[in-house]
């Protein structure tokens, strides 16, 4: 095993989720103010690159697509045990939907090649499309399996892979290169222990703008993304709001007619 | 000046934190039941580091200083105050060890406490006090090449979870007459007595050691002959002050927390009761609270990083943050109208455990005396 | 000239169609009513042709089999194969996938492969006034919805949120079934399956419980959920989650409702402890009856609700469950 390229995407942190608004002209997330964390899931793909690194030894790298100053999300997962990182940020990023974002990832991998194991969240909290880890996999022309709950890698055995999937379990013999993405069930991600922290001060994060990857205009960004932002609706529907007031004992009551109304009781 | 937190403080809080919540909290309950250390906690905060957090890397530990510790005991007592005091006197036995040592008792002791293969044990107080350091009445005599170890030490922490005990005796008169020892506690003569029930801090375990004819080779002292005093007035000041003043200070943020949560989700009048004026300016009152203690626990643990004297600091962050803490528990109990002194609510175990802090590593008072001879001697006339 | 041609993926698993696919094809129909395209399906399988009367009922005008031993049990890389030669074929003008875990693997691969443009969970469709589709997708915050377009690729693809769409069946409807040539350079690389395990649920499907309570964050433990559960099972329904309840452990990732979880339309709806982000809301908003119960009357749940209850579930849930015991009790024969 020689290199596990872990995808990292940091999103707003959900503990504060309810200070997100949306700017109603740029239709574009209001995020200021709000901290950074790692994508939940993402641990779960680090951990599952460590656990090999552990076992047979590989480099891990850490790469994502963010403004530069979401570093410190990116520091945080060096002191989870990663090599180094490389966080790809340039304003003709910007606007990128799931396709453009995923040509950019696939390219600054092919710049990261050889590696043998691609590891992403199944997920990410704040887009959740999920469609980044098949379509990387797509354009790098290797094979990806979502939804993986479990893996086992013993060389030198084939990596069996659990895939959590309709209408039940499928276990699946894959080969490198390969892309999974993993499902909260998949591990327990490990704490970043005090050690790794202080050896992760000194790892690189190397930042790549498209100067480096040399990707056109037409490829990236709002221009090379075929799904476009058409418009923003304000969905309500009309609702009774009526509230219930009085001694917890009256409310019950009065939820209870409520109920019998239905029929259910 | 600069009050902001560095990179790596931050991710030695969010590691500490999320450790904390996740591993700590499900045993909290069985400590508060039995009143037992919940001793499987060990491995795991070994390989954190919390063990080893101040101990030396050549002695495997992780090299940190006094600013980490404080900020990693306060994260743990966020959670569980009573693991940070199990924690915070297991440092204080590696200071003394790290401070005072021989080579041979670091090799020797310090490895196993940074690895959290047992825990650190650092036993002053007896039954006629702990801080009428001098009135102490445990003998140790040269018989050949062994001490003889005679007394009792009580309301210790980690007396029954600890492999070997750094304990006070007297070998001579006067305030040059105290000494330190190892003591290991499969040595002829040592054992342990009671087990002490606390109303707070409970998952600390709290007891007593006993030496009758206790035999200890000639090796065993921690320091000089008669340099006990120094090694327990250096440990208790540096390692002891700040770490309780740190388990403190988590008790007071968990304060906060639950107040401000409590706040904003119970509703009277229609109304959360954050929109009373008598709630919101306790929830204030404690968050001020709060903050000046921060400073004070941050800039004493920082100016033992910068190697300058901080007795009156740490002093100072001892007594006040302790206090602040009980005071602002009382708080967050009465914000919390009936519900506050119900079991299942947080906040009636921090003001047990904030009680215990105030008299523990050294009662606020002493801690007053420390800082009123600094206060005066500048104005003091010279005899 | 051709009709346009509106494409469903129909999902199916040891010749079991999973009803997304049914759903799908009703709002195709819809759609297809508007615009005068043609709905086709495309199923594939090894021996699946016996699934096309049912489809062609629920409303294709078109059913594609493609058959091959290889295609039996699903696997992404001969799937994607056999969905792409397809497309480069027909020219289907829009392509729909359930939001199913086959699905969303499936569809990005091939919205790749096609160098389309794809949107995730939808929860509506129409046309605009130039006939390019709009994917209506739910976004972060304040109960907006984004309406995604794809015009200048096609087929313009989306994944839809399973219980969304309307079936619409009827018998003795007509359609054509064309049974597609899978060649034998068909991609059969990737991971080989060496085992599938079905798993039942186990507890009732949160998807077509009558009566679905769900916990939020200000449910605050496992304790609490208990008063849920016992709730749940005093009416007969099944318990619900947001997402903070399945990351803190006190709920399942089954169980989650909403964006990233399942949607629902339960005829009685009851919210507690749930702050009512959009995520939530977009999974649960088709229900009959809404009832919220927050401590915090400013819960933006509240403003998509029938009936609401400001307060401390802790007080309110006891004497409710005590009441509908008496009822329920009251009503019992003897």
């Amino acid at each position: 095993m020689e290199k596990i390229i872990v995808c990292i995407k940091p999103v707003p942190d959900p503990l504060a989720w309810d200070r997100l608004a949306m700017d109603p002209v740029t239709k574009t997330l209001i995020r200021e103010g709000i901290p950074s964390v790692i994508n939940p899931l993402d641990k779960q793909a680090l951990e599952a690159a460590l656990e090999i690194k552990d076992a047979c030894g590989a480099e891990v790298v850490l790469l994502a697509m963010a403004p530069v100053s979401t570093r410190p999300v990116l520091r945080q997962a060096l002191a989870m045990g990663a090599d180094r990182a490389v966080l790809l940020s340039d304003h003709w990023f910007a606007g990128s939907d799931t396709l453009a974002t995923s040509r950019i990832l696939a390219t600054a991998i092919e710049r990261l090649a050889p590696f043998d194991l691609i590891c992403c969240g199944n997920f990410t909290l704040d887009g959740s499309t999920a469609q980044v880890p098949s379509q990387v996999a797509e354009l790098l022309g290797i094979p990806n399996i979502m939804h993986v709950s479990a893996m086992e890698f013993r060389p030198p055995g084939p990596l069996l892979v659990t895939q959590k999937i309709e209408p039940g379990l499928v276990i699946l013999e894959a080969e490198f290169p390969l892309l999974l993405s993993f499902t909260k069930e998949a591990n327990k991600p490990r704490y970043s222990s005090f050690l790794e922290i202080l050896a992760a001060e000194t790892r690189e994060i190397a930042v790549w703008t498209n100067a480096y990857l040399q990707l056109g205009a037409g490829l990236i960004g709002l221009g090379g993304s075929p799904t476009q932002m058409a418009d923003l609706l304000i969905r309500r529907k009309v609702r009774q709001g009526l509230r219930l007031e009085g001694s917890p004992e009256e409310i019950a009551r009065l939820l209870a007619d409520k109920i019998s109304q239905l029929g259910i009781v | 000046m600069d009050f902001k937190l560095s990179e790596r403080e931050e991710l030695l809080r969010k590691s500490a934190r999320e450790f904390a919540e996740s591993e700590i909290t499900p045993k909290i309950d069985a400590m508060e039941a039995t009143g037992d250390f919940a001793l499987d906690l060990l491995k795991p905060m070994a390989k954190l580091g919390i063990t080893g957090i101040i101990a030396p890397r050549e002695y495997e530990g992780v090299g940190l200083g006094y600013m980490a510790r404080t900020i990693v005991l306060e994260e743990m007592a966020r959670v569980c105050a009573a693991v940070s005091m199990a924690m915070q006197v297991h440092h204080m036995a590696i200071a003394a060890l790290n401070d005072f040592g021989t080579e041979a008792q670091k090799k020797k002791y310090l490895p196993p406490l940074a690895r959290g293969e047992t825990m650190g044990c650092v036993a002053i107080t007896e039954p006629s006090g702990g801080s009428d350091i001098l009135g102490m009445q445990s003998t140790a005599a040269l018989k050949g090449d062994t001490w003889i170890l005679n007394g009792r030490k009580c309301f210790i922490t980690n007396s029954h979870t600890s492999d070997f005990w750094l304990v006070l005796a007297r070998t001579g008169e006067g305030p040059k007459g105290l000494t330190a020892f190892m003591v290991d506690k499969n040595a002829p003569g040592a054992k342990t007595g009671r087990v002490e029930h606390k109303f707070g801090l409970r998952g600390s375990n709290t007891g007593e050691l006993v030496f009758d004819n206790c035999e200890l080779p000639r090796e065993s002292i921690v320091g000089q002959e008669g340099g006990g005093l120094g090694v327990a007035l250096k440990t208790v000041s540096e390692s002891g002050r700040t770490g309780m003043a740190a388990v403190a200070l988590g008790i007071l943020q968990s304060c906060y927390e639950e107040s401000a949560k409590f706040a904003n989700e119970r509703v009277l009048y229609g109304k959360p009761i954050s929109f009373l004026q008598a709630i919101s300016f306790a929830v204030a009152e404690i968050y001020t609270e709060l903050d000046m203690c921060r400073l004070l626990c941050y800039r004493a643990s920082w100016m033992k990083d910068q190697n300058m004297r901080f007795d009156t600091e740490s002093a100072m962050a001892k007594s006040y943050t302790c206090d602040a803490a009980a005071n602002c528990a009382k708080k967050a109990i009465e914000i919390h109208g009936a519900y506050g002194i119900m079991q299942e609510y947080k906040v009636q175990r921090l003001l047990r455990d904030a009680m215990v802090t105030i008299s523990a590593g050294g009662t606020g008072q002493i801690g007053k005396v420390v800082i009123g001879r600094a206060a005066l001697a500048p104005f003091q006339k010279k005899g | 000239m051709e009709k346009s041609q509106i494409w469903v993926f129909m999902e199916q698993r040891g010749g079991v169609l999973h009803e997304v696919g049914l759903e799908l094809l009703g709002k195709a129909r819809d759609l297809a009513e508007v615009s005068g395209s043609a709905v086709a399906a495309i199923i594939l399988g090894a021996e699946v042709a016996p699934l096309t009367d049912r489809i062609i009922n629920h409303g294709a005008d078109l059913v594609l089999v493609a058959e091959h031993p290889a295609l039996e049990t699903y696997r992404l890389l001969p799937y994607t194969d056999v969905l792409t030669r397809a497309c480069r074929e027909h020219h289907p003008s829009v392509l729909l996938f359930g939001a199913t875990r086959m699905g969303v693997e499936l569809a990005p691969r091939l919205a790749a492969r096609l160098k389309t443009g794809l949107s995730a969970h939808c929860i509506d469709l129409q046309w605009d006034a130039n006939g390019n589709l709009l994917q209506m997708v739910p976004g972060w915050g304040g109960g907006v919805v984004a309406t995604i377009r794809c015009p200048e690729h096609r087929p313009q693809m989306a994944t839809v949120m399973p219980g969304v769409m309307q079936k619409c069946e009827s018998s003795g409807r007509s359609g054509r079934v064309i049974t597609w040539t899978v060649g034998d350079d068909l991609d059969v690389s990737g991971p080989k399956v060496l085992e599938i395990c079905r798993e039942e649920p186990k507890t009732r499907a949160l998807e077509t419980a009558e009566v679905v309570i769900a916990g939020g964050w200000g449910i605050g433990g496992p304790e609490g959920w208990k008063l849920l559960e016992e709730l749940a099972g005093l009416l007969g329904g099944a318990v619900g989650a947001t997402r903070p309840p399945v990351d803190e452990g006190w709920a399942s990732e089954e169980q989650m409702i909403g964006q990233s979880g399942k949607t629902i339309r339960p005829r009685l709806y009851i919210g507690v402890g749930i702050s009512g982000m959009s995520h939530h809301v977009v999974g649960m908003d088709g229900s009959e009856l809404v009832v919220a119960i927050n401590s915090d009357p400013k819960a933006p749940l509240f403003e998509v609700a029938d009936i609401c209850i400001t307060g401390d579930f802790r007080e309110i849930l006891p004497p409710l469950l005590e009441e509908l015991r008496r009822r329920l009790g009251a009503k019992q024969p003897h």
